[in-house]
């Protein structure tokens, strides 16, 4: 199948060399998207997290060893191995800016293209959400909680994009020529160390789309041919080999 | 009419010049069955209650114990698609003594195949999307259409069965209605070889076209990948030999004979040729995931299995031991001869098609794709375990009925009549 | 007309055929999918204005500046601050949390009093101000006062009320402040060391977690962020000196293994090799130093801290060719560490030529206090809580007959918690201002609830690290969403029946005054600006203090053959926050399975303790003991097991109460030679199978 291209393509780069897994981007992306927590949250295949941080280690022994932390939202793939697969169109490539859209109210929950995704990027509500002692208060009027029995997974923010388009618009400008930073996911947003860089992988003058250009750059199972829209750095050569699987005597390219 | 009171309360409902248990032991029997049945109707009901929460299933194990259930009975109900399409369709006459036990374990494997669906998907109310909203791009759209519309046959192919019932023939209009339904069953025989040879492909093909999951990616032909036709070669290689296990339980439980011998070696026969023709695509699927899939996507043959839960004993087992092995008693005369021998390769067979269901749905799941990811296990649940023995149970009380009131087995008097004189 | 069956079918037909024909029941079906997904007990979007509002964060330690989202009323989001000096674009995960803590469900609702069974009871504010005022006249001056806050001129005014009752017993719960302050004091200092990270062209972090949580955070990591261009080679080498590759280690360009609390002895280290390379200190104990310094050979060092000799040359051969390098010292957890480790970290910076320069150690001058009874930082700083509370348990002094809590947790965070909370069990009346039902409220008579930051006016004042002097306000953005009263409030109320002269009717003038002492603007501050000054604190007769260093490293702790490395990490929370509800979820796999914890150690360790992951195993020493199971991380140095702190919670929430164990227990207080500092920054420890 071949790959639905657009103006503009949103993507992140994320430089694991300066991530420190602290978790910033996960608390902030729970807050902003409205999922709900869970009194125990330590059964990690069980738990939602639109983003969650992989730890990666080089496998060597004390004191040769080195760790390095792989936050992971949806790779908002070029080609997704997700959309295809559903059903019921309750998942989408078809919009400007290639973000991978999730409808939950459409959705069955199937989990086929849980199924799907290597990356484990989607998400499925196995109970109803719940928020303690009037938690629901602090609910962001964005994004709709969803019930259970429903798939979900990162979105970039997208409401971010339209409150940014519709800034754009009140004001006069092209809402398809946002500057850069005017619109920005919350992970990216909330980073402390900078990690994470957002924008327009088709605008030259973004400073992702550079990012996505420089030989430190990969994608995860790039081999795969998903052809994502997350990037992710790191000068570190065994850092770089993590991100696909290699025979023994394949080389990381770049 | 002086009553006879040595026959069963229920006798007057029973086939013609056939003999049944007393009502009593028929009831202690339901009883049984019913009390699993009350069980798993608790696990569904609180599936349905509080959410699939309460199964073993998670985020990396979106398939589990339902949805390999679901493919190896819908495998095994073969039969039914089948043997219709042998006996109707090429006119192997022979046939006609088994076709309406495959006809009812097609039902039963079906439908209790879409009620485990029902608490299977997150939002059952929305299930009808399938249709409403389909995605045509999407294998499980095209099973969810076949599926449904090939569940609405096998209800056709059931009720002449049911109208056949000696009492419920004697009204006219449902004599009638059953002797039309029968003049129009080759028609509904071939619908039903269409729907169901497509949707055992697409459940095939649902795997095949995952090119995240390198473990059950294929090539294929045209939109097809090869799991397409694995699956219903594999399907048509296994679910003969299904429906002869279940008549010779029920031979074993009734203590009558209801299919000859003849039937059952035909039915192994036809099983064992398919299941040669799957067995080469398989050895030569596998073949061009090793050496093709598997390097082109950076890993090795070792990587796609973990410790003893998902070890190459698996695949081994899946390959030899219940493929090549039943394949050549099945194929070869004097083997299929010898019952020990020839229900030992239906036994296999069935189990190695349900491997294969098994670890397409769950190893490919557990295996990671993701360099820095870990292998994770599956175990199901008591609730899995539950709602799948509820359908376990509806297919026994089902059959059960059926065998009791119903004219399926037409060599079933001749033969008993041989045994008791 | 009679409806005859035949009628009646073709009635029904006819309608079900023209029903069908209509929109209504298509319309329906695919309303399912609104229907579905809007069940009643699903929460619904609730719209409203947004609007922003800047203010600072007293719940997180690095007193995060940051940005608080209001939907209409509601706060939604801690959003970060771009322009704030203590933000700078970022976040930590403790105060992005910030707004769902305030529906935390362990949050006190209303004063609650102990009953004799046990059980608490809820009364009326105006019973629990009588009660905290009768018994604090009955206390007399036998009271002691215990803050949790760390930069706010509360401190002043519980400070000034145990004074005018005749007190001296005024203690901030312990951190890396205390022994800064110290150390900076026994220099003849004054004003705060701060560090000029963003200016520094290399940064040696030993055993501060600079990344992670050690002063002013996201200032540390915003310098991090700038000189680490992606892609791109860093500009600032950041170097980290510790017992575990933490975050701290996993975000900078090189990790030095350093046994736990031998900062000190690392920090000597560098001296004698800056010196031998003729390095020098214009202080008039230099030669005292210089010979101090000659005994930390690299392979003293390497015995004591098992720190690499190559590595250790290798890395001060970098900052002597650095322009503008700094060295931060402090403890990988935060606290227990030693006034020493302080003053041989800055004598190193002083040898580099960073004392007063740019991108080097600054003192930046500290606002005068403005409650005249009250203490002032320096004066706060020589209170030591631990060593209180010890001598009060070996009967050298009295116990109090009232304490009072403001925001501090000493019977969970204090280390050897369990004898510690004995020490304060003798104490007749207690009472906790608090938002959250903590352990030490679970442990006192009356409980008074606090608005959280977001809901309270309070105030900041230069955060230990910071390299310029900061004054900023925390100003309510909401409504308090439970019955509480600002403890400062109620106190002044108190002080002012109890015939204490504080000076202030209202806390806001307290700090209306404090703002002005710091040269701030008052009404910027309410508009959520913030103060920073350049001003720098003046010196005379700098020293370096080489005998306080002798004395406390000549009698410095043996390191164990098997230690314990406490890993400090925001998201966690601190004693205070317990775990927000959303950072459950963001606790590592192998930190913790259901409520059991993880310690890690490396391979070739758990070989020779003769133990595999997973396997459960008993952590204990002279102070307590914890149970947990093992995890394998080749980023522990050998014999060294780390254990993550924040666990163990007895009260507090589902999101926090018993999971895992907390490492205090394990925490041996020990007292620095010289100083008398409490110090419990190197613990040994036995492993047996559990």
């Amino acid at each position: 199948m071949e790959t639905k291209e657009f103006t503009i393509k949103w993507g992140m780069a994320i430089d694991l060399d300066k991530c420190t897994g602290c978790g910033a981007c996960m608390v902030a992306c729970q807050a902003e998207n409205n999922l709900a927590p869970i009194a125990d949250a330590s059964n990690k295949i069980k738990v939602m997290n639109w983003i969650t941080v992989y730890e990666l280690s080089n496998g060597k022994p004390y004191p040769e060893h080195d760790v390095a932390y792989l936050p992971r939202p949806c790779q908002q793939c070029g080609h997704p191995p997700c959309v295809s697969v559903c059903p019921v169109i309750a998942t989408d490539k078809n919009e400007e800016g290639g973000i991978v859209s999730q409808v939950t109210p459409r959705c069955i929950g199937c989990r086929y293209c849980m199924a799907a995704c290597p990356y484990h990027a989607r998400y499925f509500n196995w109970r109803d959400p719940v928020w303690p002692g009037g938690l629901e208060k602090a609910l962001t009027p964005d994004v709709s909680v969803r019930p259970r029995g429903v798939v979900e997974k990162c979105t970039f923010c997208h409401h971010r994009w339209m409150a940014a388009k519709d800034k754009a618009i009140v004001e006069g400008r092209d809402p398809m020529d946002l500057a850069e930073g005017e619109y920005v996911t919350s992970c990216t947003e909330a980073c402390p160390n900078g990690a994470i860089t957002f924008g327009d992988l088709n605008n030259e003058d973004h400073e992702v789309a550079k990012l996505a250009s420089s030989k430190y750059a990969h994608r995860l199972l790039e081999r795969l041919g998903a052809d994502t829209q997350v990037y992710y750095v790191s000068r570190r050569e065994w850092v770089l080999r993590q991100l696909d699987n290699y025979l023994e005597d394949e080389k990381v390219k770049g | 009419m002086g009553k006879n009171y040595s026959l069963p309360a229920d006798h007057e409902l029973f086939p013609e010049g056939t003999t049944r248990c007393s009502l009593t032991k028929f009831s202690v029997w339901m009883g049984l069955v019913g009390a699993v049945a009350l069980w798993g109707l608790y696990a569904a009901f609180r599936v349905l209650a509080e959410g699939l929460g309460v199964t073993g299933l998670d985020d990396y194990f979106g398939f589990g114990l339902w949805i390999t259930f679901d493919l190896a009975v819908i495998a095994l109900g073969a039969g039914a698609f089948f043997t219709g399409l042998l006996r109707y369709i090429l006119n192997i006459d022979p046939l006609k003594n088994i076709i309406n036990l495959t006809v009812i374990i097609g039902f039963i494997c079906y439908s209790g195949a879409m009620l485990i669906l029902v608490l299977d998907v997150g939002q059952p109310i929305r299930a009808w999307f399938g249709y409403w909203h389909a995605n045509v791009h999407s294998m499980l759209t095209e099973v969810i259409f076949c599926i449904t519309c090939y569940l609405i046959v096998l209800i056709i192919e059931y009720i002449p069965l049911i109208l056949e019932q000696k009492q419920l023939n004697r009204i006219p209009i449902l004599h009638h209605l059953a002797h039309n339904l029968h003049v129009w069953m080759p028609l509904f025989a071939g619908i039903g070889a269409f729907l169901s040879t497509f949707h055992q492909g697409s459940l095939g093909g649902m795997y095949g076209v995952l090119f995240g999951r390198p473990y059950v990616l294929r090539d294929g032909f045209f939109i097809w990948p090869w799991t397409f036709f694995l699956f219903v070669i594999s399907a048509v290689g296994s679910g003969p030999v299904f429906t002869v296990l279940i008549a010779t339980l029920m031979e074993k439980m009734t203590g009558k004979k209801l299919v000859s011998w003849e039937i059952k070696t035909l039915m192994g026969k036809i099983a064992g040729a398919m299941l040669l023709v799957y067995l080469v695509f398989k050895f030569a699927d596998t073949y061009a995931w090793v050496v093709d899939v598997l390097p082109r996507s950076g890993l090795t043959f070792d990587q796609n299995f973990y410790q003893t839960i998902y070890g190459k004993w698996l695949l081994w087992s899946e390959l030899f031991l219940c493929g090549v092995v039943p394949c050549a008693i099945l194929l070869t005369p004097k083997l299929r001869n010898n019952p020990a021998l020839f229900y030992s390769a239906a036994l296999l067979d069935c189990i190695g098609i349900t491997i294969n269901r098994y670890v397409f749905t769950v190893q490919a799941l557990a295996m990671p794709v993701m360099p820095f990811d870990t292998w994770e296990t599956y175990n199901p649940n008591w609730a899995e375990w539950g709602a799948t023995a509820l359908v376990l149970a509806y297919g026994a009380i089902v059959l059960s009925l059926s065998y009791r009131y119903l004219p399926i087995f037409p060599q079933e008097r001749a033969l008993n009549a041989t045994k008791s004189s | 007309m009679a409806v005859d069956r035949r009628g009646f079918l073709k009635f029904v037909a006819g309608a079900t055929t023209g029903v069908l024909a209509t929109p209504v029941p298509w319309k329906l079906l695919d309303d399912v999918s609104i229907w579905t997904q809007n069940w009643p007990w699903i929460p619904r979007n609730v719209d409203g204005e947004n609007s922003y509002v800047s203010t600072i964060s007293k719940l997180c330690p690095s007193a995060a500046g940051m940005k608080v989202r209001l939907v209409g009323p509601r706060p939604v989001r801690v959003l970060p601050d771009d322009n704030h000096p203590l933000s700078m674009g970022g976040i930590t995960a403790l105060a992005a949390a910030e707004v769902q803590l305030m529906y935390s469900p362990s949050r006190v609702k209303r004063p609650l009093k102990h009953a004799g069974d046990g059980a608490f009871v809820a009364i009326s504010w105006e019973e629990a101000e009588k009660m905290l005022k009768e018994n604090l006249r009955r206390a007399g001056s036998k009271v002691a006062y215990v803050s949790g806050d760390e930069t706010g001129t509360i401190n002043e005014l519980l400070s000034g009320m145990a004074k005018e009752s005749g007190s001296e017993d005024f203690y901030v719960m312990p951190s890396e402040v205390q022994p800064a302050a110290r150390a900076f004091a026994s220099m003849n200092g004054n004003g705060q060391l701060g560090y000029d990270i963003e200016n520094s062209d290399y940064v040696f972090a030993i055993g501060a977690n600079i990344l992670e949580s050690w002063g002013t955070v996201l200032r540390n990591r915003a310098a991090y962020k700038n000189s680490h261009p992606a892609a791109e080679k860093p500009t600032v080498k950041f170097v980290y000196a510790g017992p575990v590759q933490n975050n701290t280690a996993a975000g900078s360009d090189e990790w030095l293994p350093a046994k736990s609390g031998t900062e000190a002895i690392v920090a000597m280290g560098i001296a004698n090799l800056l010196i031998k390379a003729g390095a020098t200190i214009d202080a008039p104990d230099f030669a005292e130093f210089k010979a101090l310094a000659a005994q930390f050979t690299p392979q003293k060092v390497a015995a004591l801290a098992g720190v690499t000799p190559a590595k250790l040359k290798a890395i001060t051969a970098e900052l002597s060719k650095a322009k503008r390098p700094v060295v931060l010292t402090g403890s990988e957890f935060g606290q227990g560490t030693g006034v020493a480790t302080v003053l041989a970290g800055t004598a190193v910076n002083m040898l580099l030529g960073g004392f007063g320069r740019e991108g080097g150690v600054t003192a930046i001058p500290l606002a005068p206090k403005v409650i005249a009874s009250g203490m002032d930082r320096a004066e706060i700083a020589d209170k030591d809580l631990v060593a209180y509370l010890s001598r009060i348990s070996a009967g050298k002094v009295a116990t109090p007959r009232a304490m009072v809590f403001y925001e501090a947790n000493p019977v969970y965070g204090l280390p050897q918690p369990a004898a510690m909370a004995k020490v304060m069990d003798k104490v007749p009346f207690k009472v906790a201002f608090t938002s959250f039902l903590d352990e030490t409220a679970e442990a006192c008579d009356l409980i008074l609830p606090t608005p959280l930051g977001l809901e309270r006016f309070d105030d900041v004042e230069s955060p230990y690290g910071i390299n310029q002097a900061f004054y900023g306000l925390a100003r309510p953005v909401a409504p308090c969403v439970i019955d509480g009263k600002p403890a400062a409030d109620v106190l002044l109320g108190v002080a002012g029946q109890l015939n204490m002269d504080l000076g202030f009717e209202t806390f806001e003038e307290v700090l209306q005054a404090k703002a002005e002492a710091a040269g701030a603007d008052w009404d910027s501050l309410m508009e959520g600006e913030f103060f920073t000054s350049d001003a720098v604190a003046e010196q005379s007769d700098l020293r370096i203090a080489a005998d306080v260093i002798g004395k406390a490293l000549a009698a410095a702790p043996k390191p164990a053959k098997l230690s314990i490395a406490p890993v400090q990490k925001l998201n966690i929370g601190t004693p205070n926050t317990a775990i927000p509800p959303y950072n459950n979820k963001t606790i590592r796999r192998w930190e913790l399975q259901k409520n059991e914890m993880y310690v890690a150690m490396n391979g070739a360790t758990a070989r020779e303790l003769g133990v595999v992951k997973h396997q459960r195993i008993k952590l204990s020493n002279s102070s307590g003991s914890i149970q947990a199971r093992v995890n394998i991380f080749e980023g522990v140095m050998p014999n060294t097991i780390a254990v993550l702190m924040g666990f163990g919670h007895t009260a507090f929430d589902e999101f926090s109460k018993g999971k895992g164990e907390n490492v205090m227990e394990l925490l041996t207080v020990g007292y620095e030679a010289g100083t008398g500092q409490s110090v419990w920054n190197v613990a040994g420890v036995n492993v047996s199978k559990a």
